[in-house]
């Protein structure tokens, strides 16, 4: 393959396309992104630790025995809060520096069958706590359209990785947005699939509740590829569902006339308060499909407005039980945000945090019955574009609010219903920054939700030019 | 109804009480008057989650398994 430099911004397709014709080999591709994180990691801060020698050695035995599939000997990166044996999973924090895993997560083990090579394992907020991404003892993961600004957290190294050229793809956690904000922010499809449909064995855990395993992929036919190989059911896993995959890839390109489907648009909440440019680059998606034939129907849901204080009063007391043992032993370890996290955690009642438990449940009944009546709903992804590294609040339309908070407000509402919810490009803003739009499916529908995000994300108008990066 | 602003001393006492690990004064203060734009204030907290008592939730159960809704053909 001649143009070494433009192997990086390939697909997965692409790239499984070059290996099969001969184009390159496993080992030299590998090389193409070992190469490209040496350089550029010191400027995107995308990885914690890259396994030069390991990566290289398993492409070497992979063209020893030549497979099949289409994520045989294509590299990926893995936020590291996701487990290698005998790799450290740092979760971005001083606490788990010396954390060695015993096991491979199931998803690991998923993806070395199907014959992907680990890079390397990818920056985050500390253990998946925070939008923003700031990590105060691995850096900040950067922009790739803007080094002034944020990646975009929690998985921030992720969605660098991604949007750097330095991995074809990324997997990263979910908790409130953690996948699909990045991915908005950063010019990439991001999939946070229903509740259970991925195994979250082997991941360090932040919220049980509302954990979801994700993907970060340039385009949504990828992103299928990878969740084909992801979604087994895990028996070994107690959140995992037990309910067998569907076909996402031979039912992407099924859809094309919309005529008979719906979509819906929940105008309070998700369409308040949000730049200008994303709603305008919203309604562009919207006249699109009403264009394909589908009846846009607008739609009512909960009152969203204490969503996030649903969450948090979730989040923290199950993130205290978890951490406990290690705050005992090492709490100065911790950054401050996130001890300051857990103490919120502490005072938290009982009757707090299983009310919160039964709205989500009150939530996930009322987004079912709306998603009886349509298709899918859509949503911008986030209300602003990547802010600027080390911005405390931002101002959206009138509303000043914690950066974090902006980051997530249209994204955390979808891990308390549990719903499939997917993020992809929708235009670029006059900041030259991307913008994105949000896909949410019926529970386990995630072949529609894909269809519909694939229509969307292969129509010129919607592409986004690749970063300049020097 | 809103409760009076928990002081820093309330705080301190409910964690020596029945909190498994004491928390310092620093960690607290951030709930009382939070500065690093991470949390809500303990405050806000506690008064939106007695606002979300109005929701009537009847018998609801906390969340379950996730399951696909039948669809009306499957009733």
């Amino acid at each position: 393959m001649s143009d070494v430099t433009g192997v990086c911004w390939l697909t997965v397709r692409q790239l499984s396309r070059a290996l099969v014709n001969g184009e390159i080999s496993i080992h030299d591709l590998v090389n193409v992104f070992l190469a490209r994180a040496t350089e550029l990691n010191p400027a995107s801060k995308a990885f914690i630790d890259v396994y030069a020698d390991s990566a290289r050695a398993h492409a070497l035995k992979l063209a020893e025995q030549p497979g099949s599939g289409m994520l045989y000997g294509i590299p990926y990166g893995l936020k590291d809060l996701i487990d290698i044996k005998d790799r450290r999973t740092s979760a971005g924090s001083a606490v788990f520096a010396d954390n060695i895993a015993s096991e491979d997560a199931h998803v690991v083990s998923q993806l070395t069958a199907e014959g992907a090579v680990c890079l390397g394992k990818l920056n985050l907020h500390e253990f998946a706590y925070g939008a923003t991404g700031e990590n105060a003892l691995y850096g900040t993961a950067v922009n790739a359209y803007d080094s002034s600004r944020l990646a975009g957290g929690s998985s921030s190294g992720s969605a660098a990785a991604v949007a750097w050229g330095l991995s074809p793809f990324a997997l990263g956690t979910d908790t409130g947005g953690s996948v699909r904000s990045p991915a908005a922010l950063s010019g990439l499809v991001g999939l946070k699939p229903t509740y259970g449909r991925i195994s979250m064995r082997g991941v360090t855990p932040y919220s049980w509740s509302l954990d979801h395993l994700g993907i970060l992929s340039r385009d949504v036919r990828d992103c299928a590829v990878i969740l084909q190989t992801l979604a087994e059911p895990d028996l070994a896993d107690p959140g995992s569902t037990h309910r067998p995959t569907d076909q996402y890839l031979s039912e992407i390109d099924s859809l094309e006339d919309l005529t008979g489907r719906s979509i819906g648009v929940p105008r309070q909440f998700f369409y308040e308060h949000v730049d200008p440019e994303i709603l305008g680059a919203t309604e562009r998606v919207i006249s699109f499909l009403e264009k394909k034939g589908a009846t846009v129907r607008e739609v009512e849901t909960p009152d969203l407005n204490f969503s996030r204080t649903v969450s948090l009063t979730i989040q923290m007391p199950e993130a205290l039980s978890f951490h406990m043992p290690w705050l005992e032993q090492r709490a100065g370890d911790y950054g401050k945000d996130f001890r300051t996290g857990l103490a919120l955690g502490q005072q938290i009642l009982a009757e707090h945090y299983v009310r919160a438990k039964r709205l989500m449940t009150h939530y996930r009944t009322q987004i079912d019955d709306v998603l009886e009546t349509v298709d899918i709903l859509i949503t911008p992804s986030t209300p602003i574009v990547a802010p600027k590294i080390g911005a405390v609040e931002v101002e959206t339309e009138g509303l000043t609010e914690p950066v974090g908070n902006a980051m997530m407000c249209f994204t955390n509402f979808f891990n308390t219903t549990g719903h499939p919810a997917i993020s992809i490009p929708s235009g670029m803003h006059s900041l030259g920054l991307p913008m994105g739009v949000q896909l949410v499916g019926k529970a386990f529908g995630e072949a529609s939700l894909l269809a519909f995000a694939h229509l969307i994300n292969s129509q010129r108008q919607f592409k986004l030019p690749l970063p300049e990066i020097n | 109804m809103p409760k009076d602003k928990p002081a820093l001393e309330l705080l301190r006492a409910v964690g020596d009480a029945f909190g498994a690990y004491p928390f310092s004064d620093e960690d607290l203060s951030e709930l009382v008057e939070p500065k690093l734009g991470m949390i809500t204030s303990f405050q806000d907290l506690m008064d939106e989650l007695d606002q979300l008592r109005t929701v009537d939730l009847g018998a609801l159960p906390p969340a379950l398994e996730i399951k696909p809704k039948a669809s009306r053909s499957d009733e």
